[in-house]
């Protein structure tokens, strides 16, 4: 049970992370929690590549050891974060164009778009 | 070495390489910009229709990124695919080519209609993105590579929709569709790396050949099928899709009606070929039945009562979606069912599957239309129109194609693909068939009214000035009026060489798995 | 090329369509053309006629805008456009709200 604890920690941000963008009122809120969100679901993949006593994926640093964790992961979460780092830039730079024509962060005032 | 093996690695490096080098060529003047635009999407277009021809002569294709053959999956020792396997069957080479006409119409459309905009190398570099993005969507046989296809699309397309910077409208689309996507997305991803960590495999064949329908494959299922229709819009999760198609260029809305076509290809691809018989009864079905069937209903509902005309056209783009998710929808219910498949379930898929060409290409041709009104007349409300028909001559006939094809009527395309969809669904129970004729009747009523108001009508002394857009803009909206009519005067030919194969490749699972792992499931 | 699409219930024939619709189009056209000898074209027989009043120069006195084309039906549905322009608020929160409503939708219906 011990060995499930990174899974939990993941469901409980990501429920944080889901909380916020519902809950916030504020643009840059809601970015951070998009952020929480992405953190959950990287932890989520680097925790499913680990074999208990495993060492690093790195055949000539390894030593003696022949268990390894497992290197797919954490290639997927690294190009995970590559990801979300374009993202990130892109809504936040949204963001700023959306203040300097809208003159709020509010997401609840920004809607001519709808009906 | 023969080229014609490695044509999939072609289709995605020829728009990668075009958009690396768009902002060092646009920097020559204008001329060599255009030239590289439509030159680039006119040698996709070819590549994508060598491809189509070598799947339909040879079989599935498949192109292993980096191995020391094109086609060794397997190397010895390995159980399970390694290096990402790009493969494409009839169904990937069908939209292939759907999404190369689209790009290439698009592309010939912005030369002109991009003249207003300054940054344009940053608008060449992010169309190709976005065209890599789709192709690479629709030809993938990796499910983490599939991933990273939909961000790239999706980034690209953040940033055309957002092009009109000075608008707040523009932006504000923008930022709804990054806020929807992203969400979706990493919940995409959880579903991913949760088969990997069951399966210790990427590989979508790989994956379907070890598939065991649990708890955690039922949620993984759920996790895709949400996210992949988002991104197709259908309802109740379609409100990004009028604005964002709405406030981007005309060009780029063209374009994005592909990129949405080939997350319904995805869609497709993992229900059909991932899970396949697997699906684990008919509750996965019945969902994707109804999600049509409320896209039909409630898109055309809110279209007809819309007055700018590109919202218009975009609610509109809600409801067709439905149609394809019903024809597909019917088809995996009766996926395990040989009578039922043979009766009205193959028949369906082929409505569903054909109506995918139809809608890219009319869908296409009356976003085109509406920016050739808007760069004609400066204006995008249907209250200040009026007239137009004079003036404007080839955009009215061009419109009136289109109009007349996603109503259905005869004896255009979308009729023809209408009528599969009504014919098979029928047999699987009536009030389906009636949702989409009346959905079909309002559609008609729609369009009555945009042709009504925009072109017909008595001459407005502020449209005096007015003169026929630019002959690169008619190219493009002519391109896709071309494929309208070839669909229409060649129905039965387009049916047995482009929609049969596809809907024949989508429902053989083994031979999708069998492809790659090199036996049999 | 030119053949026929047999869905499994009926079929459908472009060919045969295009002859009949060019048969009817042309007795369309041939009994439009019977007319009166008297008609003159660019006299003011050929007018618009406005109800009497003096028609003005400008279209846009006289068209119709596009927002009052289906009153009618809008009105007599006014509960259901009500419900539905409710729905669609264009708050940006509202939309991943209903995403993430239908997954989880999904998500308790296939476990059961």
């Amino acid at each position: 049970m011990i060995g499930n604890a990174p899974f939990f920690v993941v469901g409980l941000l990501f429920l944080a992370g889901l909380t916020a963008i519902f809950m916030e009122k504020n643009l840059i809120k809601i970015a951070i929690a998009i952020g929480i969100i992405s953190s959950a679901v990287n932890l989520f993949l680097v925790a499913l590549g680990y074999r208990a006593g495993g060492t690093v994926p790195i055949h000539f640093l390894a030593g003696k050891e022949t268990l390894m964790v497992l290197p797919t992961p954490q290639a997927m979460t690294l190009t995970a974060i590559v990801i979300s780092l374009a993202t990130t830039a892109f809504l936040l730079s949204l963001i700023m164009l959306v203040y300097r024509h809208y003159g709020t962060l509010d997401v609840d005032e920004i809607r001519r778009l709808r009906g | 070495m023969n080229w014609n093996d490695h044509l999939p690695a072609l289709l995605l490096m020829i728009p990668l390489f075009g958009a690396f080098v768009a902002p060092l060529v646009c920097l020559l003047g204008k001329t060599t910009r255009n030239a590289l635009l439509v030159g680039l999407s006119f040698v996709t277009l070819l590549v994508s229709l060598l491809l189509w021809r070598n799947v339909l002569i040879g079989g599935i294709a498949i192109y292993v990124m980096g191995g020391e053959s094109f086609n060794l999956t397997l190397p010895s020792g390995m159980a399970l695919p390694i290096r990402i396997v790009m493969e494409v069957d009839a169904f990937s080479a069908f939209m292939v080519v759907c999404g190369s006409v689209a790009s290439f119409a698009g592309a010939l459309f912005s030369t002109n209609y991009m003249e207003k905009f300054t940054g344009l190398g940053r608008f060449v570099s992010l169309y190709f993105l976005l065209t890599l993005g789709m192709l690479g969507m629709m030809i993938t046989g990796d499910f983490f590579n599939f991933f990273i296809f939909i961000e790239i699309a999706s980034i690209a397309s953040f940033g055309l929709v957002a092009f009109w910077r000075d608008r707040p409208e523009a932006i504000e689309a923008s930022l709804k569709y990054t806020l929807v996507s992203q969400v979706g997305s990493m919940i995409f991803l959880i579903a991913a790396g949760a088969l990997y960590g069951k399966y210790n495999a990427l590989n979508m064949a790989a994956i379907g050949s070890l598939l065991q329908f649990g708890v955690m494959e039922k949620i993984a299922l759920v996790f895709i099928i949400g996210t992949l229709a988002m991104k197709c819009g259908s309802f109740p999760m379609h409100m990004w899709l009028p604005d964002a198609y709405a406030e981007a260029p005309s060009g780029v809305s063209c374009l994005l009606v592909a990129v949405s076509q080939a997350s319904l290809y995805g869609l497709m691809r993992v229900c059909f070929s991932l899970y396949g018989v697997n699906l684990g009864g008919s509750f996965i079905p019945w969902m994707i039945i109804s999600m049509g069937l409320a896209s039909m209903f409630f898109g055309v509902t809110m279209a007809v009562v819309q007055h700018e005309i590109k919202r218009l056209i975009g609610y509109h783009s809600v409801s067709q979606v439905g149609y394809m998710l019903l024809g597909l929808g019917v088809g995996l219910l009766v996926l395990d069912d040989a009578r039922g498949m043979a009766e009205y379930g193959f028949t369906a898929m082929k409505g569903g599957i054909f109506h995918i060409f139809n809608y890219t290409m009319y869908k296409a041709l009356l976003f085109l239309a509406a920016g050739a009104i808007y760069y004609a007349t400066g204006k995008r409300d249907l209250n200040e129109m009026g007239g137009l028909a004079r003036r404007m001559p080839f955009t009215t006939a061009m419109f009136v194609i289109a109009a007349a094809a996603i109503s259905g009527l005869p004896p255009f395309n979308g009729f023809v693909s209408k009528l599969l969809i009504y014919e098979s669904v029928f047999a699987v129970h009536p009030a389906l068939t009636v949702v989409a004729l009346v959905t079909s009747v309002l559609t008609l009523a729609s369009f009555v009214k945009v042709f009504q108001t925009a072109f017909l009508g008595p001459e407005k002394t502020v449209f005096t000035g007015v003169r026929e857009v630019p002959s690169g803009m008619l190219f493009g909206m002519g391109v896709l009026t071309l494929a309208v009519l070839g669909a229409t005067l060649f129905p039965s030919w387009t049916l047995s060489n482009l929609v049969e194969p596809a809907a024949k490749a989508l429902v053989d699972q083994a031979g999708y798995i069998g492809a790659v792992m090199g036996g049999g499931l | 090329m030119f053949g026929t699409v047999y869905t499994g219930f009926g079929y459908w024939d472009v060919t045969a369509w295009i002859v009949f619709f060019a048969i009817a189009a042309g007795l369309t056209l041939w009994l439009r053309a019977q007319g009166r000898d008297d008609y003159k074209e660019g006299t003011d027989q050929d007018e618009i006629y406005w109800s009497g009043n003096v028609v003005p120069d400008d279209g846009a006195e006289i068209s119709v805008p596009a927002s009052s084309a289906y009153w009618g039906f809008r009105k007599a549905m006014a509960p259901f456009y009500k419900v539905l322009t409710g729905m669609h608020t264009g708050i940006a929160t509202d939309i991943v709200g209903y995403y993430v409503l239908v997954v989880a939708f999904m998500a308790v219906f296939i476990l059961l």
